[in-house]
């Protein structure tokens, strides 16, 4: 730790920056109450939105400040953070800044650095906008930090394992993997001892970056938080179930942000209460988050980024609800499995079970599970060219939908981030011919 | 030159081998603990495309942006190409292998059981300890299919068997220089590990033909990227007199695993495949995989190095830029084809194919 650094950073980042982007909060929330009822499909926004975009925009002003004055670890959206967390790591999850530059359409063009470094455009497009990112310095969130340490866990899928293989030998800084066995049935004894172990093992390695010793107390209270955090999340899902829903998934698409990268600090917690007192509101008002709910739909895979928006407004025009994804569910699902006071058992059992690490029948399950609760009459399955793990097995999964639960489901070909892979017009009609049945 | 080289084709070995009674297991890349299968008296037999699968009937369940391999695997497979044997396994090696075994066990199902396992990704103590549970695990579920449990001295004795075979691989592209083998005839004998009981792979490569005096080809080269075929481009390579000096692909090379150290079985079946060359499915270093890349350049005088990449592969495309980057400043020239299992080589490939070999 640098004294100037810390200097810089309580300076920038508790004095200046918090002040401005509360005021800019406050100046937001003022229009948001004076703008009333829009016009159009789509009810008003969330009154919270400001206080999200403060929350965000507040954790990337402090990554702009963190080398020298915090330690700083890159880690994958579903590695173990709560050890980070506690022993005081600034985290960057590579993945969601990609997804920011994806809704700032800036990915296109750090993809495209990262090919023109000789990275195929057939690889993820988070990673290749994160290589871009890192190659040529640009980012739409001002500067981000220097990693000190990566963290790899391979439950999301093996593509994050090559590329921190890349971000290491770029950076020349230690990478920690935590390898996650693939449950294509329960998982066995020796599995969840293994990534026990692996956590365990990774500790004191963390601490040596760090330069400081695991506080037990600390820990316990960080993994309190995020659980805390994973159940108010939760909640604000199943809030979808309502009907009208007063929330839909691309709105949680956005409103996911905290639950990934910050999960484990007070104001995330302080966040979802916040958010989910205005749906209680919304549902015990009948609010819908459409002003004509007609038809519902669960949505599979990632968002497109760059077509949030455009997408959101189509559906709505068609007065169906997106009302719930397998996406953000799977932040929230894994809930009853955390317990504080076990940290290392239960943190295996955690994070060994995210959505993209169980089988694709699993998965089937899971969406057939979310059709019945949450009433929708089909599915959309982004078949997303970037992502193999989460969308081989879509294809019988639509059979299956199909042919044994009677729910529709349609294949969107498109890609998370690059928007050179997404076809308007394909899009467009095959999306139209799959309302008609939806709706008829 | 290629001697008369008479290898029994892989039908051969599995009509031979199930003629006396015995099983077969048809395995999906990449690795695998083949000693497990010996011990359990099936014969492992590798399933990498083949190149003239019927890739349609993959289409009905894979998207097109899933690799070649795993297409045409699985067209082979639902087009009745592996009717014949007794147990699938699809050992975890990436994602789209991932979605393979996961597909295969939930939707698909097909007459054979299916085996999945799990493939560790360092080779920490946790790992191996991990590897050695797993392969025990996948042993007591492949009895239900052998109806036998091998004892430590089976297991052992397999154990044995294999890492013999694996070392009169290694030998033979030891002796590669001096060798009477023409490029096809070197893969052929190579591949044929992937089907061959392990005993008669061991006399057949010990047993290939030496030249006399050491043959100077004119230009050597290294291929590396995920499989030596088609079979074109060793017959280009052979057409030019340029000879594969070392191998480092996800096929072959790759899986030329030293002998283990542990006595027990299953702890040595692991630690043998932990211990194989740097290779990006089992998550070794970018550094790892130069280092090894130029050592096997500069051991086998080569010039060049081919990738031979399949479309959609991850594991080698994220690793590419920077070993073509080490190459260069090492003053070693590289050219990365890219094209399916196909039986033939395209005609822009052959033309860069042809130009590299001039420049070399
Ligand atoms: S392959 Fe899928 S899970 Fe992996 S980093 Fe890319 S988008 Fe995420
Ligand atoms: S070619 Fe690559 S992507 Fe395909 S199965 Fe092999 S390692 Fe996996």
């Amino acid at each position: 730790m640098s004294l100037l650094s810390s200097i810089a950073y309580r300076l920038n980042v508790d004095l200046i920056g918090k002040a401005v982007l509360r005021l800019s909060r406050r100046r937001s929330e003022r229009a948001l109450r004076r703008r009333g009822e829009p016009p159009g499909p789509l009810a008003p926004p969330l009154f919270c939105s400001p206080q999200l975009k403060e929350l965000i925009s507040r954790h990337y002003l402090r990554g702009r400040y963190a080398n020298g004055h915090r330690p700083v670890a890159w880690v994958t959206s579903g590695g173990p953070i709560e050890h980070l967390q506690a022993l005081g790591y600034f985290l960057i999850y590579p993945e969601n800044h990609g997804a920011v530059c994806g809704i700032r359409r800036t990915a296109q063009e750090l993809c495209q650095v990262a090919e023109e470094a000789g990275f195929s455009r057939d690889i993820c497009s988070y990673a290749r906008t994160d290589i871009g990112s890192v190659l040529s310095g640009r980012t739409p969130v001002g500067r981000l930090p220097r990693p000190d340490l990566l963290v790899c866990c391979t439950n999301i899928c093996q593509t994050v394992l090559y590329w921190y293989q890349v971000l290491a030998y770029h950076f020349q800084v230690p990478l920690v993997l935590i390898d996650t066995p693939f449950l294509y049935r329960p998982a066995e004894p020796h599995a969840v001892s293994y990534v026990r172990q692996q956590i365990e093992e990774a500790i004191p390695v963390m601490e040596r970056v760090a330069r400081r010793p695991l506080s037990p107390a600390r820990l316990e209270r960080v993994l309190a938080e995020s659980k805390q955090a994973v159940e108010l999340w939760m909640q604000v899902l199943e809030r979808g179930k309502a009907r009208p829903s007063p929330i839909l998934a691309f709105d949680e698409f956005i409103h996911m942000a905290p639950i990934v990268e910050m999960r484990g600090e007070p104001d995330t917690t302080a966040y979802y209460r916040v958010l989910l007192s205005e749906l209680d509101r919304r549902v015990a008002a009948g609010v819908g988050a459409l002003r004509e709910e007609r038809r519902r739909l669960i949505w599979d895979n990632l968002p497109i980024w760059y077509r949030v928006r455009p997408l959101s407004d189509y559906l709505a025009s068609r007065g169906v609800a997106l009302v719930a994804s397998s996406y953000t569910n799977a932040w929230g699902e894994l809930a009853p499995l955390m317990d504080p006071r076990q940290p290392l058992d239960s943190l295996a059992r955690v994070y060994l079970h995210p959505i993209l690490n169980r089988s694709t029948g699993d998965k089937l399950r899971t969406l057939s599970r979310m059709v019945q609760e949450y009433q929708a009459s089909g599915v959309l399955l982004h078949s997303d060219r970037s992502c193999k793990p989460y969308s081989v097995g879509q294809m019988d999964q639509r059979e299956r939908l199909g042919r044994e639960l009677s729910v529709p489901a349609l294949l969107l070909e498109a890609d998370h981030n690059d928007p050179r892979s997404f076809s308007e017009e394909q899009v467009a009609s095959r999306l139209e011919a799959f309302l008609e049945v939806v709706l008829s | 030159m290629s001697p008369g080289f008479d290898l029994p084709s892989r039908r051969d070995a599995i009509h031979q081998h199930k003629a006396s009674g015995k099983k077969i297991a048809a395995l999906f890349p990449i690795h695998y603990p083949r000693a497990l299968f010996y011990a359990h008296g099936l014969l492992p037999v590798e399933v990498w495309g083949p190149p003239y699968a019927q890739r349609a009937l993959a289409a009905a369940h894979l998207q097109a942006y899933t690799c070649d391999v795993v297409h045409a695997g699985l067209g082979f497979l639902l087009s009745g190409g592996l009717r014949s044997v007794d147990a699938i396994v699809a050992p975890h090696g990436c994602d789209s292998l991932q979605g393979l075994g996961s597909i295969l066990l939930d939707f698909i199902q097909p007459t054979p059981p299916v085996f999945p396992f799990y493939l560790p990704r360092a080779g920490r103590d946790c790992d191996a300890e991990y590897f050695e549970n797993e392969i025990e695990s996948l042993s007591q579920k492949l009895a239900a299919v052998s109806g036998c449990n091998p004892s430590a001295e089976e297991l052992a004795s397999a154990v044995a068997q294999d890492e013999a075979a694996d070392a009169a691989l290694l030998r033979l592209w030891e002796r590669r220089a001096e060798l009477a083998l023409d490029n096809q005839a070197l893969y052929a004998l190579s591949r044929a590990r992937g089907y061959m009981p392990p005993e008669e792979f061991c006399a057949r490569a010990d047993s290939a033909p030496a030249a006399g005096a050491t043959p100077t080809a004119a230009k050597t080269v290294v291929l590396s990227g995920v499989i030596a075929e088609p079979g074109d481009l060793l017959t280009l390579l052979d057409r030019n007199g340029v000879r594969v000096g070392a191998d480092d692909t996800l096929c072959l090379g790759r899986r030329f695993y030293p002998a283990g150290r542990a006595s027990q079985p299953f702890r040595r079946m692991a630690e043998r495949i932990l211990e194989g060359p740097p290779d990006s499915t089992r998550g070794s270093s970018i550094r790892e995989r130069c280092e090894h890349l130029l050592s096997l350049c500069r051991r086998s005088g080569a010039r060049g190095v081919i990738f031979r990449l399949v479309k959609f592969c991850e594991p080698e495309q994220f690793y590419l830029p920077a070993l073509r980057r080490a190459l260069e400043e090492a003053g070693i020239r590289s050219l990365a084809l890219e094209t399916d299992l196909a039986t033939h080589l395209d005609g822009p490939s052959q033309t860069r194919l042809e130009a590299f070999l001039e420049m070399l």
